[in-house]
C-alpha cells in the first residue's frame, strides 16, 4: 500500500499517512462541501492498513476548523481506530488544538468520551 | 432600468452595524472567498479566536445548507438568490441571517425542526448532536443535510434561533433563518 501525501487547500486538510511509521496526520481547516468524498482516500488507507498491517497506528490532528460534516467523518475515523484497538492494535491519537480557541478543544473532549483507547487532548503545537 | 441607491444602502448598513452581505447566487467558490474575508475582518478587529470559529462556523453551515438545498432541488434563476448578512448585535454580539427559498412543505418541516431545538437547552443540544451524528449517512442527506448543522448552529447560539417564512406562490417559500451569536 502506498503512502498518503494530500496537500492542503484552503479548506481541505493537508494529509500524511506514512505505512512505514503508522502515522498519519491532517493539519488545516476542513470544511469542503463534500466531506466524505474527501476524506475517502484516508478512509480507504486507514482501513487497509488496520486490517492488512496491524501494526501501531499514531494519528495526529491539527484542525482549526471543522464543518459538521468533517466532524461525521472524523467519528468515522474514530471509531475505525476503537474498533481496532478492540481487536488488540495499538492505536493512540494526539488531537492539537490552538491554545485561546475553545470550540477545537471541546469538540475533542466530546469525541474522547465515546473512545477508550490512548486519546490525548493538548495545546500546540505552536 | 434602476440604479442602487447607495446613501441609502449605507444608511442601512450602519444602522444595522451590517459587516458583510452577499445577495445573488451561492457558488463553492463564493462561499470560501468571503468566509476568508469574514475571518480576516474579524482577526483585524482582534477578537477572540473562539469568537471567530463561532460566526465562520455558523456562515459555513447556512451557506453549505443553502447551497446543498438549491442545488439539490435544481433551484435556478431568481428561485436560487439566496441572501446573507453578517451584522453585530447588541453586547458584543454577532448576527449572521441567511435566506433562500424552499419549498412549503420543507418550510414548514424545517420551522418545526427549529422550534424543537429552541426548547432545548445545552445538555439536550449535546445529546441530539451525538444521536444525529449515528444516523447513517443516507438518512443525513435525506434531511438535505441540515441536521447536523441547525443543531450545531443551535448549540452555538446565545439565544433561541429566530425563523421567518414568507409565503411566494403556491409551491415555494422565502425561508429567513437568524442566529445571534
Amino acid at each position: 500500500m502506498n503512502d498518503l501525501n494530500i496537500a492542503a487547500t484552503s479548506n481541505t486538510p493537508g494529509i500524511k499517512a506514512c505505512r512505514a511509521t503508522g502515522r498519519v496526520s491532517l493539519s488545516g481547516d476542513s470544511y469542503p462541501e463534500n466531506s466524505f468524498e474527501f476524506f475517502q482516500p484516508l478512509i480507504h488507507w486507514l482501513e487497509n492498513y488496520l486490517t492488512q498491517e496491524k501494526q501501531p497506528l499514531t494519528m495526529e490532528l491539527s484542525l482549526a476548523y471543522l464543518n459538521t460534516s468533517s466532524v461525521r467523518v472524523m467519528m468515522d475515523l474514530l471509531d475505525m481506530l476503537e474498533e481496532a484497538f478492540g481487536k488488540g492494535i495499538d492505536v493512540s491519537l494526539i488531537w492539537f488544538y490552538e491554545a485561546g480557541n475553545e470550540r477545537v478543544a471541546e469538540l475533542a473532549e466530546e469525541f474522547k468520551e465515546d473512545c477508550t483507547f490512548p486519546y490525548l487532548v493538548t495545546p500546540g503545537p505552536a | 432600468m434602476s440604479f442602487p441607491d447607495i446613501p441609502k444602502l449605507r444608511d442601512v448598513f450602519i444602522a444595522q452595524d451590517i459587516m458583510l452581505c452577499f445577495n445573488g447566487l451561492f457558488t463553492a467558490t463564493l462561499i470560501d472567498e468571503i468566509g476568508k474575508a469574514l475571518r480576516n475582518h474579524m482577526q483585524h478587529h482582534d477578537e477572540s479566536p473562539t469568537a471567530i470559529t463561532d460566526v465562520f462556523s455558523v456562515y459555513i453551515e447556512m451557506t453549505q445548507n443553502i447551497r446543498h438545498y438549491t442545488v439539490g432541488r435544481g433551484l435556478v434563476d431568481n428561485k436560487a438568490i439566496s441572501t446573507i448578512v453578517v451584522s453585530r448585535a447588541e453586547d458584543g454580539r454577532y448576527t449572521v441571517s441567511a435566506g433562500n427559498m424552499v419549498g412549503a412543505n420543507d418550510a414548514e418541516r424545517l420551522c418545526k425542526r427549529i422550534a424543537e431545538l429552541n426548547q432545548m437547552d445545552k445538555a439536550a443540544l449535546k445529546a441530539e448532536f451525538k444521536n444525529q451524528l449515528r444516523q447513517p449517512r443516507e438518512k443525513l442527506s435525506e434531511n438535505n443535510g441540515a441536521g447536523l448543522g441547525l443543531i450545531d448552529m443551535a448549540r452555538k447560539a446565545a439565544e433561541p434561533l429566530w425563523v421567518s417564512v414568507q409565503p411566494i406562490d403556491d409551491e415555494y417559500s422565502f425561508f429567513s433563518l437568524r442566529v445571534i451569536i
